[in-house]
């Protein structure tokens, strides 16, 4: 493993040099100061207050039960009245309550952090183990040529392609099923063609999903599937290029097909949705 | 040896909570008059509690009166603005660590959907067999990817337009072949590379022999 700084190292006690680093160690040091001394008052029950000047002349102070309370008697200001002696055990109960709470909330989150964190190490670490040269896309993308990009990139349009046409498997009790285009047009709904898109990209696919349907309705009639030989309204577009990388992935009988064929060459279902060639991609 | 996790809740054995208190209260301390030294700015603590007889003051009373007198010149919002108690400060740290968390959670479900997406190119497994309600994140991720691969493009399409326009026609010539429909089974990105590999060194042959006609 390769080590990218030194690590803990031991330093001076004397006044820090470097302007950005001593306001960076401030922080930093003020915060894990605070920290101890809640660990202390929820630990032991102390009293405590601190106050620190920040090197731009803020203060900071963290008081317990507040720093008002513990800074008056420190200078002997306003004494508790023996009267009020019994309400202040109250709102103290009351107030360790809430602290008791809070610290077991924390505690918990704390603890899903660590959770997450060890999540991340091992996916990055399974990335690593996965790793195959002979697949070239799995390497960062500044690392490939253009035409590595470019064939990349169609082979993930026919990824997307199959995987929203699963997700919209997902979602056919809001929509029926028969109002959507296979293939590419579909994808054109979706504004997923890449520069001009009538659909905003940045969308989930649920909410496209729904676009889809606002534009199909558009211009389906009486519910009727749009007969393959009229231009669809999101017109001719995309890659020439895309041609090449046509995944097949053949569903059953009565749902939908993205083959890329002509299409003289898909008659053979006349209950199914036509199929759109090439030429509307 | 690694030390036992403190539970962060009042210490019930008396014994252990005097030690804790006395080891931790020096602790403190020590923390203090590091972030004093290091960074050269006032700080004073007050620490007090059943087992001592007079409460801890740190630096020293004097320097605790120059804080207390800079502490008192500063108008009330100046003071009260960055002031907390057990509550406040917890609170905070709630939230933070949840933002954090939060954040992580993402990230991780986007490598995850990453590696998703890289097996379904590899032949490993297809769309079908993703979890239901991962679908959606794939879309996404898969959508980012593309919007980053297109940024890319661009930049080097840009950077030099005569040399990438062949590589352009390159790619377009090798995509152009023939490509063998695969019947029902579905065809992983990383196969049609590898023919697209095989059909362009067969072309090499093919284009050697036009080459030869020509010449007639």
């Amino acid at each position: 493993m390769v080590r990218n700084s030194k690590g803990r190292q031991k330093i001076e006690m004397v006044k820090m040099k470097n302007e950005n680093n001593l306001q960076v160690t401030f922080s930093k040091r003020r915060s894990g100061l605070f920290k101890k001394a809640s660990e202390l008052c929820t630990l032991c029950g102390a009293e405590i207050v601190v106050i620190v000047f920040s090197p731009g002349k803020k203060v900071f102070s963290f008081g317990h039960p507040n720093v008002d309370c513990v800074i008056d008697r420190f200078l002997n200001i306003n004494p508790p009245h023996p009267r009020q002696h019994t309400d202040m055990q109250l709102s103290e109960a009351h107030r360790n309550a809430i602290v008791r709470d809070l610290n077991n909330h924390l505690t918990q989150v704390t603890e899903e952090f660590e959770i997450e964190k060890k999540r991340n190490e091992d996916l990055k670490q399974k990335r690593n183990n996965n790793k195959m040269p002979e697949n070239w896309w799995e390497e960062p993308i500044e690392t490939l040529n253009l035409s590595q990009l470019t064939e990349f990139k169609c082979g993930l349009k026919n990824l997307r392609k199959t995987v929203t046409a699963e997700a919209s498997k997902n979602l056919q009790a809001i929509v029926p099923r028969h109002n959507f285009y296979a293939g590419s047009s579909n994808n054109a709904a979706f504004g997923i063609f890449d520069d001009k898109g009538t659909i905003d990209p940045d969308l989930d696919l649920y909410n496209r999903q729904r676009m889809v349907v606002k534009n199909t309705c558009a211009c389906n009639h009486h519910n009727m599937i749009v007969p393959h030989h009229i231009t669809t309204p999101f017109g001719n577009i995309g890659n020439s290029i895309t041609e090449g990388f046509a995944p097949e992935y053949n569903q059953n009988q009565n749902q939908l097909c993205f083959k890329q064929e002509h299409i003289s060459e898909c008659d053979h279902h006349s209950d199914q949705p036509h199929h759109f060639g090439h030429g509307y991609y | 040896m690694t030390r036992q996790k403190v539970k962060m809740a009042f210490i019930e054995n008396e014994s252990s909570r005097k030690a804790t208190y006395k080891k931790r209260k020096s602790g403190i301390l020590k923390k203090a008059n590091e972030l004093a030294t290091l960074c050269g700015v006032p700080v004073g603590v007050i620490i007090d509690s059943a087992y001592d007889l007079s409460p801890e003051v740190w630096p020293s009373r004097e320097e605790m009166d120059k804080v207390m007198s800079q502490w008192q010149r500063l108008p009330v919002m100046d003071r009260t603005k960055k002031m907390l108690n057990q509550q406040s400060y917890l609170q905070q740290r709630i939230s933070k660590e949840s933002e954090t968390c939060k954040k992580l959670t993402k990230e991780n479900k986007e490598l995850q959907m990453k590696e998703v997406m890289f097996d379904c190119l590899s032949g490993k497994t297809s769309p079908s067999r993703i979890e239901k309600s991962d679908l959606r994140d794939c879309g996404n991720v898969i959508e980012q990817y593309l919007k980053n691969l297109n940024r890319r493009i661009e930049i080097l399409s840009k950077n030099d337009g005569a040399s990438s326009s062949y590589v352009h026609a390159a790619a377009t010539t090798s995509v152009a072949m023939p490509i063998v429909e695969m019947g029902s089974s579905s065809t992983a990105f990383c196969d049609m590379i590898r023919q697209q590999q095989i059909q362009s060194s067969m072309n090499q042959n093919v284009r050697g022999l036009d080459l030869n006609q020509q010449q007639w």
